[in-house]
């Protein structure tokens, strides 16, 4: 709270976070909904922040792309959207790492849920669920902002088909995710460029997600 | 209920030192998990199998059942071990004040976030980087270069910086203090390279 207080005084532009765990204190998908939405009305109520980030995390798998916590986030965006002009955010935190079709496949899915669900800004991505040092790269930001893009202004009840074309692409892997590469072996460091690897899976993820209906 | 003015964060600091003592255990073993139970069944809270919810009266129940949490609730401080009490009028009151606009950055690259409503044909703002996760020191200007020289990204979020001249960042030590802000030097150096350098960060 000190830390708030210095930037509330200095006139500062707060983003305030939390991320509620799915299968944790709160309970099932409802339960940790209902917390979800609760903690973002405290985060402005409480703490005079200008803009929430959230991130519902799946207790088992440490991310936020599984079906679990892609419906928690939707359904407490939404809660909000239809009440509120709330500003509201959340983050990305994959299972598969840099440079694999799974990890640009799970951050398609979210970015798609968040800006269907009226979120205001994305931000990522924490690949590699966020804690293995250099497993992060520029690739991902773009499908992110790639797949928010296409799916802005698309129909709720074809978004959810799309969605769960993708999701199915991807969730049989959970326990046996690709790890991926680390931004040094997946770019050019010098000329800060993707490899043409990587270039080669990116279009192949383009390709499932325009199967699934996401024409990007 | 009219209230008198919406809490700030020194308000709150002050309810929660007069807030009733409770032990964290018992909030989070029997508080939490008691009251959302609770607030699922008043408002028949109950998703299908649809990822996006369809119908707006479960959204609108749904909001309800939040406040409602919140308000019965309270928040919890774990350093005073005491319960923050707030009212609906006062969470109501509290939201009105957010921002419906932000703008983020300088110049050129400056954007602004607005309210979206619903699936809104403007896509929402970007905001590219690791996101938190731990970074080497050597690579560290070059991937978050990696973000800002992508067209798509509108704004940047930061890494870990994992060592500071060979250091460790260490929590609660002056090398993390040391390594925090030369992450701040070195994402200002990755949008100025990109030719971004008014980016948000």
């Amino acid at each position: 709270m000190n830390m708030i207080a210095g930037w509330e005084q200095s006139g500062d532009i707060i983003m305030m976070e939390q991320m509620p765990i799915f299968g944790g204190y709160c309970g099932g998908v409802e339960e940790t909904a209902i917390c979800d939405v609760a903690t973002m009305l405290a985060s402005f109520a409480l703490f005079g922040c200008d803009i929430h980030l959230d991130g519902p995390i799946h207790i088992r798998w440490g991310t936020t792309t599984t079906v679990e916590t892609l419906q928690i986030a939707a359904h407490a965006a939404a809660a909000l959207d239809l009440n509120t002009d709330l500003l509201l955010a959340n983050q990305y935190y994959t299972l598969a790492g840099p440079c694999t079709e799974m990890c640009l496949l799970e951050i398609a899915a979210q970015a798609v849920t968040d800006t269907a669900s009226g979120r205001e800004l994305v931000s990522g991505v924490a690949s590699s669920k966020g804690v293995v040092k250099d497993k992060t790269t520029g690739m991902e930001a773009r499908m992110m902002g790639e797949a928010a893009a296409t799916a802005a202004g698309m129909e709720i009840s074809e978004v959810n088909k799309i969605l769960g074309s993708i999701i199915g692409c991807y969730k049989d892997q959970y326990s046996k995710p690709p790890l991926g590469k680390r931004f040094q072996d997946c770019y050019d460091v010098k000329n800060i460029a993707p490899t043409e690897e990587y270039i080669n899976v990116y279009e192949k993820a383009l390709n499932t997600l325009g199967k699934c209906g996401l024409n990007i | 209920m009219t209230v008198s003015k919406a809490l700030n964060v020194f308000d709150s600091f002050d309810r929660f030192v007069m807030g009733k003592k409770v032990r964290e255990d018992t909030w989070d073993y029997v508080t939490i998990p008691t009251n959302a139970m609770n607030m699922k069944e008043k408002w028949s809270i109950s998703f299908d199998d649809k990822i996006i919810p369809e119908d707006d009266d479960l959204s609108d129940r749904l909001f309800h059942a939040g406040l409602e949490m919140l308000a019965i609730t309270g928040f919890y401080n774990t350093n005073l071990g005491r319960v923050l009490s707030v009212t609906e009028d006062e969470i109501l009151e509290g939201i009105k004040g957010a921002p419906k606009k932000i703008r983020l950055g300088k110049g050129n690259e400056r954007v602004s976030c607005k309210s979206r409503r619903g699936n809104s044909s403007r896509k929402p703002i970007i905001q590219g980087g690791p996101t938190g996760a731990p970074v080497s020191e050597d690579i560290f200007s070059p991937m978050m270069q990696s973000y800002a020289r992508e067209s798509v990204v509108d704004v940047l979020v930061s890494g870990v910086l994992n060592t500071v001249g060979g250091h460790p960042a260490t929590t609660n030590t002056p090398w993390e203090i040391k390594a925090t802000l030369a992450e701040i030097r070195y994402v200002r150096e990755a949008c100025s390279m990109v030719g971004r350098p008014g980016m948000g960060i």
